[in-house]
């Protein structure tokens, strides 16, 4: 293809630009021949959660292949792949393969666990990460110099989900983590909100390599739950939510942003059915602008935007449209401070930060399977107070 | 705990166990006869897994089978499943072993042989199949079907139970009473002597190979249908078996089997009095233990002393 020949003589002239930048004076005055600029993703592009990262990487691909072909920029944009698997043991290497390659900002990394090990390595390398799908709250407390959140945090998912629960009358609930970083801390907040509001809990932790979800089932039927929140991720709940059906359980059933993906309706089966989601993500088909990304999503990629799919995509619009402004000069610093200070309009809704770098707004959305299909039932709040 | 919880668990622990002796065969059988860690045995496991949803797949079973449809299903499963571990273990052992046998190579030689294999595999399934988790077509409503003391079964229970009971007493029969038995128990106990009597070990290292593959291929399929199926879903059930056949004496069947069940049951045990991160914490303290007062395992090493 000729834009990819375009693109492999444009890396070294591009870093060769960069090296430059202190000595440079911009002799040729731009046109069509512009700098590149790279945008890494990082997230898992392999390993049992891999669809999270596709579903975020398409949304990537996406925003950089619309500015490249709009024409609207005098600048180029290309994508590098930082897969991490979603697992902490790999984030650094992938972090550092994204700092080597010369990004000048990063979409992620997608999970807490991987962007508490990784966000360090960003800062030292003054590098923007911009998540759009980290959700643990304490990830913008621990003062990561470059880390940016673009999606409400768990703390509100957790109370969320505690409100929901309550509002649907629950006496007994038994809270399930996968022992990782964002399990947990949604489990943490949901837990706290929940006891806070009179609702017994049995917390249960199983780790996110089990095979075997017979035991918890029981567990859970035998505890005499009303409902059952379970934090983790799709890979999990799938298998987790076809045991509790055979065990016979008939309560509530939720799961996390981390479950609300299409790959649960088709790994739970008959059991997915009924099962509520929680998620910081905004049901796009609802108006004019989200449909349209629907469409062009879908004729790109053959398949609708998954979860964080349109988060993804205005993370990397943002990035974009920061490096433009910059215009050739632009260096990773420049874009972070640009990003912080920023807004942007995006798809999925507008993405601005306070002072720590958390994202500016609320927003938890709540979902349903039914009939072998995800259903959005609107806003938390909404849901809970109607 | 009331007496009906303990059993409860108790059975399902059995369930889990029994997968995990019929996978533990493979690493024995091929240990008694090879002195050889074959870790390539979880691919084989995970290529049964993969087997049965070819078949299925291709099958398309209908939305409400009968009876007979769902046996029918199950056993084309099975027979899938059986066929691409068996295949998978017949080339392993040609390709991966048998230069190495050739060439005398030293014992670590061999290990690292079957790790790399193992991650060969399982990464080429990954760029096959994709790296997604699959659910297995189902073969049959699963529907609770029957009760003993209490507790009631599912059909998927069932029949990793029931396939557990028959392929165990198979592989018992096929050791101790064929002419394969024979030449399997006499290559472990001392192959030079076994050639000079006229046994042809390539041939039994070969089909020793087979017999593995087409029980860890069903347990594959078993698992797939209890689970799904995935790339890498050999990696934990392959190391516990392994732990269960070291548990019950490397290279003794009887001892794999009693690894395998008693693994199950530990596991099962923890998982609902402590809970599931504690999971393997039970189960490999019980092998710590056991081996510290019997370091051949719980009924001795090799092959030949179990006939």
């Amino acid at each position: 293809m000729l834009t990819k020949r375009l693109v492999k003589f444009a890396i070294p002239f591009a870093v060769g630009a960069l090296a430059l930048t202190a000595c440079s004076d911009d002799g040729d005055g731009g046109g069509g021949d512009g700098s590149t600029f790279k945008i890494a993703y990082q997230g898992p592009l392999s390993g049992d959660n891999v669809q999270l990262g596709v579903n975020m990487v398409n949304g990537v691909k996406l925003a950089i292949q619309e500015a490249n072909e709009s024409g609207d920029y005098d600048v180029e944009f290309e994508l590098v792949e930082a897969d991490d698997g979603g697992e902490p043991g790999k984030a650094t290497a992938a972090a550092q393969s994204a700092i080597d390659a010369g990004v000048i900002a990063v979409v992620g990394p997608a999970f807490s666990g991987a962007a508490e090990v990784a966000a360090p390595n960003y800062a030292e390398a003054g590098i923007a990460a911009l998540t759009p799908s980290a959700t643990r709250p304490d990830l913008t407390e621990k003062g990561f110099a470059t880390f940016l959140r673009g999606v409400p945090n768990d703390a509100e998912q957790g109370k969320a989900i505690s409100d929901f629960f309550v509002s649907e009358g629950v006496t007994k609930a038994v809270v399930i983590d996968d022992t990782g970083d964002y399990a947990a801390g949604l489990a943490d907040v949901a837990q706290s909100h929940l006891e806070e509001a009179g609702v017994e809990v049995v917390r249960e932790s199983v780790p996110d390599d089990t095979v075997d979800h017979s035991g918890i089932a029981r567990t859970v039927t035998e505890s005499g739950a009303e409902a059952v929140a379970y934090t983790g991720y799709y890979a999990q709940a799938g298998p987790l939510a076809v045991k509790l059906k055979e065990a016979g359980y008939e309560g509530l059933a939720l799961g996390g942003d981390g479950v609300k993906d299409p790959q649960f309706l088709s790994l739970a089966g008959d059991a997915a059915e009924g099962w509520y989601f929680s998620c910081p993500c905004r049901d796009l088909s609802t108006d004019e602008k989200g449909q349209d990304f629907i469409d062009r999503y879908t004729a790109e990629f053959d398949a609708e935007p998954g979860t964080y799919s349109p988060e993804a995509y205005d993370a990397t619009q943002m990035i974009i449209e920061a490096v433009a402004e910059l215009g050739d000069g632009a260096d990773a610093k420049s874009v972070y401070e640009a990003l912080a200070a920023g807004t942007h309009e995006g798809v999925a809704k507008t993405l601005s930060f306070t002072e720590t770098g958390e994202y500016n707004g609320s927003g938890i959305y709540l979902y349903q399977a039914t009939g072998g299909a995800i259903t959005a039932l609107g806003n938390v709040t909404d849901v809970v107070g109607g | 705990m009331t007496i009906n919880d303990i059993w409860d668990v108790f059975v399902l622990g059995m369930v889990l166990g029994s997968l995990y002796a019929v996978i533990a065969i493979g690493y024995t059988l091929v240990y008694g006869v090879l002195q050889l860690l074959n870790f390539a045995h979880s691919e084989v496991f995970m290529a049964g897994g993969f087997g049965g949803l070819i078949v299925l797949t291709l099958v398309e079973p209908v939305a409400a089978p009968s009876g007979v449809q769902s046996v029918g299903y199950v056993l084309l499963g099975m027979a899938g499943g059986a066929a691409l571990g068996g295949t998978v273990a017949y080339f392993l052992e040609k390709v991966a072993y048998r230069p190495l046998r050739r060439r005398r190579a030293p014992r670590l030689v061999f290990l690292i042989t079957a790790i790399g294999a193992s991650f060969f595999l399982y990464n080429l399934a990954g760029k096959i199949f994709g790296r997604n988790a699959v659910p297995m077509p189902s073969a049959y409503e699963n529907k609770r079907v029957l009760t003993v003391f209490g507790t009631s079964l599912n059909i998927t229970q069932l029949l990793i139970l029931g396939s557990a009971v028959v392929m165990l007493l198979g592989v018992d029969y096929v050791v101790n009473r064929t002419k394969l038995g024979s030449g399997i128990r006499a290559v472990a106990q001392d192959p030079e002597v076994a050639s000079l009597m006229g046994v042809d070990i390539d041939k039994v290292v070969s089909r020793t190979f087979v017999l593995g593959g087409l029980m860890g291929g069903v347990a594959g399929f078993l698992f797939g249908t209890n689970v799904q199926v995935f790339p890498t879903m050999g990696f934990l059930p392959g190391v516990t078996a392994f732990a269960a056949a070291v548990l019950g004496g490397i290279g003794n069947v009887r001892g794999a089997m009693l690894g395998g069940l008693l693994l199950g049951v530990v596991e099962a045990f923890t998982v609902d009095l402590v809970g599931d991160e504690w999971r393997y914490v039970g189960a490999f303290a019980v092998l710590v233990l056991v081996l510290m007062f019997r370091p051949t395992g719980i009924l001795g090493e090799r092959v030949a002393r179990a006939a």
